[in-house]
């Protein structure tokens, strides 16, 4: 009973600080992308990492810029390699269709990532992606009702729907856990890497992807798009 | 019966959209998502018909939760009597003000409730304009095209619509005033419409019934225009079947019966096309010569050049249409301009 008193408690909990960041109006009450990591089953820690994936030593925040043209660029991607990163829990990540928009509109996740695009509308959306990455065809599915895929390897998605020729949306699947999206102003924060160098990449939407190496010292970090 | 004169009929009905239309816009200025589309459409058919339109959308969120879709669109066309291009707007030469309303979505305890009020397409069978406008057919079902004493897909109701239920099963009703553009435009009256729609899987299947006053003149069309339809959709690995079929009566002492049957084919071995077959029938019962006894049969595809533009043809073989020719060409260039404005603050 306990237990399940403090479910209700962090049930009433959550509700309230969703309905309470979006009393003001400057920000949505949105889904969190991410499930908690559950624990993972025994096995080898992966160099630099706990058992539990987390890194072992001590971290960094790789904190930057991303420019296209020399202006701060939105929606862009940055990912570091990262090889001995252990795999993760299974992760759940959402595309909303939602105001017939993708939302959104850059979505990236792990490989092995379970991507829910829910019918957020009361039309129809036929969800589909041919090219590149992973290729799918969602079928029609009505208003409150959703559908899942898993994103099994890596590579880019581009997203489309068939009936409304305004929607379209990315989703890049990368094998590492470290990446970030820029925001508005160009800016992303890759929390907790363990120190070191990296080879990053970076992309952004109608672009192709660059290749370089950051160190981990390296501050700020600025990424020059063509 | 007592039927206001249709042009004072219509101001009142312009007005009362305006009305709506601009109550929105406090909820448009408050958005935290808004979006912009233009659409841009020039057409050509064999029949000797020239199209050229344009839609203007705007639609967002405001942070209340209410989402508010506002559209207008122009369209002309040219040349002689032809349907073609009809497939969801009217080819009259002005702007119309086609569907302006707020929106909002309750999803309590995974059930379904949507409160929808203002200006909007008459929410029988299959009626989004998308499914109208970008599936691949350039020409309206004649089931669902105004010249035909059918159900027109112009057919616009100033009022509320209600849908509950859960996502799987659900009803929809509508009450409103006729707030029609194009050539059939009903009188001043209220308009009952209710759907119930059901999905299991790949398939979705909705009835549908609306009462309503016949847009015909009233010098001849009496009594109630009712009409009763079962659609369906089904889509399975990027192959779809979709169709409607309806039956009513336009005005006392008639009957139009008629339906058609869509497949669309969108799979990764056609590139960027979808392929579109479309077979079609309409009966309208009346005493002769007025009776309209028409099939038509539709293939074409949709192929996006780019993720914006896309060009459509159509093929057609028709009978029954006494204006019409037997065959006819239709093509069409759309492009797609929208500008996402997300997370205003």
């Amino acid at each position: 009973m306990a237990v399940h008193g403090r479910t209700a408690m962090m049930r009433i909990f959550v509700t309230a600080v969703l309905v309470i960041s979006g009393a003001d109006g400057t920000a949505a009450p949105r889904l969190s992308l991410v499930r908690a990591p559950t624990r993972l089953a025994a096995q080898p820690a992966a160099p630099g990492h706990t058992r539990e994936g987390a890194p072992a030593g001590p971290t960094m925040d790789l904190v930057g810029v991303i420019r296209s043209g020399g202006r701060p660029q939105a929606d862009a991607v940055v990912w570091l390699d990262a090889p001995d990163a252990p795999p993760s829990a299974p992760r759940r990540a959402v595309l909303d269709q939602r105001n017939l928009t993708f939302e959104p509109h850059v979505l990236v996740v792990r490989v092995g990532t379970t991507v829910e695009l829910p019918n957020n509308d009361r039309v129809f959306h036929n969800v589909f992606s041919f090219h590149d990455g992973k290729r799918f065809d969602l079928g029609l599915y009505p208003a409150g009702t959703s559908k899942r895929l898993v994103f099994d390897r890596p590579g880019l998605s581009r997203v489309f729907c068939n009936i409304h020729p305004g929607m379209a949306a990315y989703i890049l699947a990368v094998d590492t856990p470290y990446f970030a999206v820029s925001d508005a102003n160009g800016r992303f924060s890759i929390r907790a890497v363990p120190r070191g160098a990296y080879t990053y990449h970076a992309w952004r939407p109608g672009g192709r992807t660059i290749t370089g190496s950051v160190a981990g010292d390296e501050a700020p970090f600025e990424v020059s798009l063509p | 019966m007592s039927a206001a004169h249709p042009s004072s009929a219509r101001r009142v009905r312009c007005l009362a959209a305006a009305a709506a239309a601009l109550a929105l816009v406090p909820a448009a200025a408050a958005a935290q998502s808004i979006s912009a589309e233009a659409a841009q459409t020039a057409g050509y058919s064999s029949d000797g018909s020239g199209a050229a339109a344009t839609q203007i959308r705007l639609f967002g969120e405001a942070a209340s939760g209410v989402r508010f879709h506002v559209e207008g669109a122009w369209a002309a066309r040219s040349g002689g009597e032809s349907d073609a291009f009809g497939s969801a707007y009217p080819y009259e030469n002005k702007i119309d003000l086609i569907e302006a309303y707020g929106d909002r979505l309750f999803r309590p305890r995974g059930a379904l409730l949507g409160v929808r009020a203002g200006r909007f397409r008459t929410p029988f069978g299959i009626y989004h304009a998308s499914d109208y406008a970008y599936s691949g057919f350039l020409r309206a079902p004649l089931i669902r095209y105004d010249g035909y004493f059918a159900l027109s897909n112009t057919f616009l109701e100033n009022g509320v619509s209600v849908a509950a239920g859960v996502p799987r099963l659900y009803v929809e009703t509508a009450l409103g005033a006729p707030g029609d553009v194009g050539e059939a435009i009903r009188p001043s009256g209220l308009d009952r419409v209710v759907r119930l729609q059901a999905s299991y899987r790949s398939l979705i299947v909705g009835v549908s019934h609306i009462t309503t006053k016949p847009y015909q003149s009233p010098r001849f069309a009496h009594g109630d225009a009712s009409f009763t339809g079962i659609d369906a959709r089904w889509m399975q690995g990027g192959v779809e079947l979709r169709g409607e079929w309806i039956a009513g009566q336009p005005f006392d002492g008639t009957r139009t019966t008629g339906g058609y049957l869509d497949l669309r084919v969108h799979v990764p071995a056609l590139g960027p096309a979808t392929a579109v077959l479309r077979a079609e029938r309409l009966g309208y019962d009346a005493i002769p010569p007025f009776a309209l006894y028409a099939r038509r049969y539709t293939a074409g595809a949709r192929i996006r050049i780019l993720a914006p533009l896309a060009v459509s043809v159509n093929v057609l073989h028709q009978s029954g249409l006494p204006s019409q020719r037997a065959a006819a060409a239709d093509v069409a260039l759309t492009y797609v301009l929208r500008i996402d404005g997300r997370h205003l603050r």
